[in-house]
């Protein structure tokens, strides 16, 4: 796309100004993620360009069967499990409470409300040694348990928010059509209600996993050696010594994400052809 | 004879507040018979849409009770009630195919498979959508999707039918399409359907029977050619077709006539309809086209003088609009033809009428 | 159709015409709130819908309650710990109550020192006097050997006098002395004695620097260890320099992605989320791999011959800035972005035409519109930036180091739980007062992700 041609000097000057600018913010968005991905596969252990050689060996500290990639591996198991765990209930959770929030009107509604979305806000640190001090008098402290459950209580907010932003463009009439049609509340649920809300019950659900595999701050409080999840094995890592295996975990954790975001990149997608077919 | 007794649908002294503080709806009752094209007509906000709700079992009956066939809804969920339902932004399920929302309710219901695909390929026929079932709602025009939404209404074959502005969302064509067609469904199915519209003209066309709806409450049910030639009071006198009132008080009433002092002076007989007695006050209502201009002597004996304001060519009549009685909003319609008398802005003609096309009604 | 008759005749059977309807009110209409059977409105309506309310509360229910007990009650115990006070009731119950009795004038009476003696040569038995002297040690450096040491030199006494003999004699404040001299100074008794109720003001009062002296008035803290509110001032100063640079950086990305068309916008989303979407930890480390003295960044900078030796560019504010920006740049243009996205361009054009120049036109027709997502957008930044902990700890230098730092360095490394508690509620409310900003602004149910 160029500048329109009845565009003065001026305003030329500034369409170009305008894309230079923007394209060095992007840059600075991008490049850092980009430029660390190509260093997990130096040969040697430094951080700069040109590379001396392509090697896997960072990769195979990390998959290898060596002592310290045991313990890799294990907190790669500990991340899935507790994120696999956490989002699950989540989910169920959040978007159950997202149906109610929209059936009814009752009083207190926003007190629940701003409950109910308050992990996001509430600083984590304040979270995590809140979650600890607690965990720890009921037992939950340095089990996987409590891990999820704090993980839970992080992700139920993005579900809440997006399932309750899907029903908002929910047409009830579909339920009463369902209804009068001759099926029960629980098939309606199941063939009209359902269906239609579950691309916004998959993206809060990539938002908890997200939520939760990325999370350091409470496994930090929360976990002993037994639950470190990869964030917390590379926090170790970089605070003792960064070595080009933390890079190479990190770019686990990068394409992960790009997997979530392309999956949510989707999903939107869908759910607007959906949108932009139902009548009305 | 419809009696209470094989009545389809019976409100009894149905009752319905949202906020507990103002009737949405007053005091209901209201018989809809087996096979019957019942309309709810009303003007915006007049309840209609709630009365159906209710009969749907969509919202809850704050008093008194519905009965179809002989038997209290109270207890029986929308699901139970075998009715069928076309919404007015027909409630496609977005997600189906044609077909998967024509076989929903039969599922539903445990129809074989057999079956399933034997009702949906007629309902299909029958609303000439043969050729679409692998389409989504979203893919479909605007009448193909209210077509849909009848078949889907339909292929379960039950006995009653509710409509809630079906037709509210098509341009007018297409509105006037439907209307023949529906008909033609009711009349071959023998369905019983309630429907709701505040399109006096689509009411008219299409029903057995109209209701007329105002503020909650049934202001005149009767068929369309009764409702528009016998209104009852002054609101459905008003609300039906075009109408020219003129307010005065009763001087005296003898049988199914009476003698009213207009306003503006002057004095009519005119038919006693709905009026208090002698010396009450009463509107009288006057269909524009039962008024002439320079009437034969014989059968007109309310006659006045009035002057013409405003002429307008309509093609096949041409309204006019005269000063009567102080009033100058009184709307003559002429036909169009050869006898037609010859009319100019500031004359003063004679009008007159047949008293019993002027009905006293009450004060609105 | 006029003519066209009912399909039975049609009469209206039941009587439902009822032309008076329309003209008398019915009854509810004249007695306002009953209906035909006598039952109040209200009450029956009640009723009805009392049911699918109570399905939909049922809904929320399970998640109020998890969250009510795995998140509320936990934060809201720890927050608590910030005025319980309990070591020295527990370590010396007596003492505690002889102390709270004490006016704090001159010395403890005779009788208290003696409970005193008592209760510091149990403790000293049963090992327990440590938890007391780092409860005492927290008002004045050097209580806790204080304490120690006199709870074993008592106990070593009453081995060798026996208990009696210890508590002989009408001035146990001597003995005290004789021990430590610090004993005569009024202020180590007071200090007891502000330690000894099971609830105190104490830790709130440190978090913002202020102290109680020995008359119970609050005064400020010297000024070795005022640094609470410098931490705050730090914080918030860290935070609104942050929100600044994301505005600065993110207006003109919102701007171009609302102006550019659909196709080309959806591209560069997908560059803005995915920072997003990237772990906070993978970018932060990024970050020290390219600002450090050996990382890529100083190569290339020597390489071009911007400088000649590494330039420290990590470890310090520097790199705050750098590694917070690049994390909360993308909280900072969605909420902008869907507010521009919803401004007609044709303002823009129409104040053109009207011959405003293109400048004028910007900042009087297109700025004053934007400022809804400006707000939300800096409001969200700033919030998240008030609790940011990993990111300066990683790049950060010992100076740089925010409140969160410090809560989880009293709560993990020093273990003093009330401090920790303390600092969480300056936290928490600073937050709290942004967030309620927020809600005005955009309103709960309005938040938006991605
Ligand atoms: N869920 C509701 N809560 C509160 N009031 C309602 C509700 N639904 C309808 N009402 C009120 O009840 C009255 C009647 O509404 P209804 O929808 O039955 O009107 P209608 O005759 O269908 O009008 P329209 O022709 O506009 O559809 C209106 O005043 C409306 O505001
Ligand atoms: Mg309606």
């Amino acid at each position: 796309m160029a500048a329109p041609p009845y565009a003065t000097p001026l305003q030329k000057s500034w369409y170009y100004a305008l894309r230079v600018i923007c394209g060095l913010i992007f840059f600075f968005l991008i490049a850092p993620i980009v430029v660390i991905i190509p260093l997990s596969f130096n040969s040697v252990p430094f951080f700069t360009y040109p590379m001396e050689g392509f090697s896997m060996r960072w990769y195979e500290e990390i998959f290898g069967d060596s002592p310290q990639s045991l313990l890799w591996q294990r907190s790669i198991v500990n991340s899935v499990v507790i994120a696999i765990c956490s989002t699950a209930l989540a989910t169920v959770l959040g978007t159950m409470a997202a149906l109610g929030l929209t059936r009814a009107e009752f009083p207190g509604k926003s007190l629940v409300m701003a409950v109910l979305i308050s992990p996001i806000i509430v600083p984590i640190v304040v979270i995590a040694i809140g979650v600890f001090y607690f965990y720890a008098k009921i037992g939950l402290a340095s089990t996987l348990t409590g891990i999820i459950l704090a993980h839970t209580a992080l992700g139920v907010p993005f579900v809440v928010i997006t399932v309750a932003a899907t029903l908002q463009g929910f047409d009830h009439n579909l339920v009463r059509a369902g209804a009068i049609l001759g099926a029960g509340p629980l098939r309606v649920f199941r063939k009209v209600t359902l269906p239609i809300i579950t691309p916004g019950v998959v993206s809060g659900a990539l938002f908890a996993f997200a939520a939760s595999w990325d999370e350091i701050v409470v496994v930090l409080f929360l976990a002993s050696t037994e639950q470190h999840t990869v964030p917390r094995r590379m926090w170790s890592g970089i605070r003792e010594l960064l070595s080009p295996t933390i890079i190479a975990a990190a770019t686990l954790l990068v394409i992960v994400s790009i997997a979530l975001m392309f999956t949510m990149e989707a999903l939107r997608r869908r759910g607007e052809r959906l949108r932009g077919i139902s009548p009305g | 004879m419809t009696t209470s007794n094989d009545a389809l649908v019976r409100f009894i002294d149905v009752q319905k507040t949202f906020d507990g503080e103002t009737l949405v709806v007053r005091n209901l009752n209201l018989d809809v018979a087996d096979g019957e094209f019942l309309t709810l007509l009303g003007p915006s906000g007049s309840g209609k849409t709630t009365t159906l709700l209710m009969l749907a079992g969509f919202e809850t009956v704050t008093h008194g009770d519905i009965l179809l066939a002989g038997k209290s809804l109270k207890s029986t969920p929308p699901h139970r009630r075998n009715i069928g339902m076309v919404f007015q932004n027909y409630a496609l399920f977005p997600h189906m195919t044609v077909e998967e929302n024509l076989a929903f309710p039969l599922e539903s219901r445990q129809a074989g498979k057999a079956e399933i695909a034997r009702k949906v390929g007629r309902a299909l026929e029958m609303v000439q959508l043969t050729g679409f079932e692998k389409r989504r709602p979203g893919q479909l025009s605007g009448g193909q999707q209210q077509r849909v939404a009848v078949a889907r209404a339909l292929v379960y074959e039950p006995r009653l039918v509710l409509m809630d502005e079906p037709l509210g969302a098509l341009d007018r064509q297409l509105r006037e399409n439907m209307q023949y067609e529906l008909k033609h469904i009711h009349e071959s199915v023998g369905v019983t359907i309630v429907y709701v519209t505040h399109d006096q003209g689509e009411a008219l066309t299409m029903s057995n029977r109209i209701a007329v709806f105002n503020d909650g409450a049934i202001q005149q049910l009767a068929s369309p050619s009764a409702l528009y030639e016998e209104p009852e009071n002054a609101f459905v006198a008003q609300f039906i077709g075009e109408n020219n009132r003129l307010t005065g008080v009763v001087k005296s009433v003898n049988g199914s006539e009476c003698m009213v002092a207009i306003d503006g002076g002057g004095e009519v007989a005119a038919a006693a309809i709905n009026i208090g007695g002698t010396g009450s006050r009463t509107t009288l209502s006057l269909r524009p086209e039962s008024v002439r201009i320079d009437p034969p002597a014989d059968g007109y004996p309310d006659r006045f003088e009035a002057r013409i304001e405003e002429i307008l060519y309509m093609g096949d009549h041409v309204r006019v609009r005269v000063d009567v009685c102080g009033h100058d909003d009184f709307i003559v319609k002429v036909p169009r033809s050869r006898e037609a008398p010859a009319l100019a802005v500031g004359q003063t003609r004679t009008i007159g009428w047949h008293p019993g096309d002027c009905r006293a009604l009450d004060v609105a | 159709m006029a003519t066209a008759s009912p399909p039975n005749g049609g009469a209206d059977a039941n009587g439902a015409t009822t032309p008076s309807a329309a003209t008398t009110p019915s009854a509810a209409d004249a007695n306002g709130v009953f209906t035909v059977d006598g039952v109040p409105l209200k009450i029956k309506l009640r009723r009805a819908e009392r049911w699918a309310r109570l399905r939909a509360i049922g809904l929320i229910v399970p998640l109020f309650l998890f969250l009510m007990v795995s998140f509320v009650l936990p934060i809201f115990t720890m927050l608590w710990r910030s005025v319980e006070n309990p070591e020295i009731g527990l370590v010396l119950p007596r003492t505690a109550a002889r102390m709270q009795a004490w006016d704090g004038r001159g010395f403890p009476p005779n009788e208290t020192l003696a409970v005193v003696v008592e209760e510091f040569v149990a403790a000293a038995g049963d090992r327990t006097i440590g938890k007391a002297a780092k409860r005492l040690n927290y008002h004045v450096a050097g209580y806790r050997s204080l304490t120690m040491k006199t709870a074993r030199r008592l106990e070593r006494a009453a081995k060798q006098q026996g208990m009696e003999a210890l508590l002989a004699g009408p001035d146990l404040i001597e003995r005290f002395k004789g021990i430590d001299a610090r004993w005569g100074e009024r202020r180590f008794w007071t200090i007891l004695k502000q330690a000894s109720p099971p609830h105190t003001a104490f830790y709130l009062l440190q978090s913002v620097d202020r102290d109680f002296d020995e008359d119970e008035n609050v005064v400020k803290v010297g000024e070795h260890r005022a640094i609470h509110v410098d931490i705050l001032g730090r914080t918030v100063f860290i935070s609104v320099n942050v929100t600044i640079l994301c505005l600065l950086l993110g207006y003109p990305i919102a701007y171009l992605l609302a102006t550019l068309p659909t196709r080309q916008s959806n591209v560069l989303i997908l560059l803005l989320l995915l920072p997003f979407w990237t772990s906070l930890l993978v970018r932060t480390t990024a970050w020290l791999v390219l600002l450090q003295n050996e990382g890529l960044v100083n190569d290339l900078a020597i390489t071009v011959g911007f400088w000649d030796d590494p330039v420290q560019l990590v470890r310090n504010r520097l790199g705050v800035y750098v590694a917070m920006v690049h994390i909360l740049l993308p909280f900072m243009v969605l909420p902008m972005f869907s507010v521009m996205k919803g401004i007609d361009p044709y303002h823009l054009r129409a104040a053109a035409s009207l011959g405003a120049n293109p400048l004028r036109a910007f900042l009087r027709v297109y700025l004053p519109q934007t400022i809804p997502g400006v707000g939300a957008g800096v409001l969200l930044v700033f919030i998240l930036s008030l609790g940011y902990y990993i990111t300066p700890a990683l790049v950060g230098g010992p100076r740089d180091q925010m409140l969160s730092y410090f809560i989880a360095f009293h709560a993990n490394t020093t273990v003093n739980w009330g401090m920790a508690a303390a600092l969480s509620l300056v936290l928490m409310c600073c937050v709290a007062v942004f967030f309620a900003m927020y809600q005005r602004l955009v309103g709960v149910g309005n938040v938006k992700l991605g």
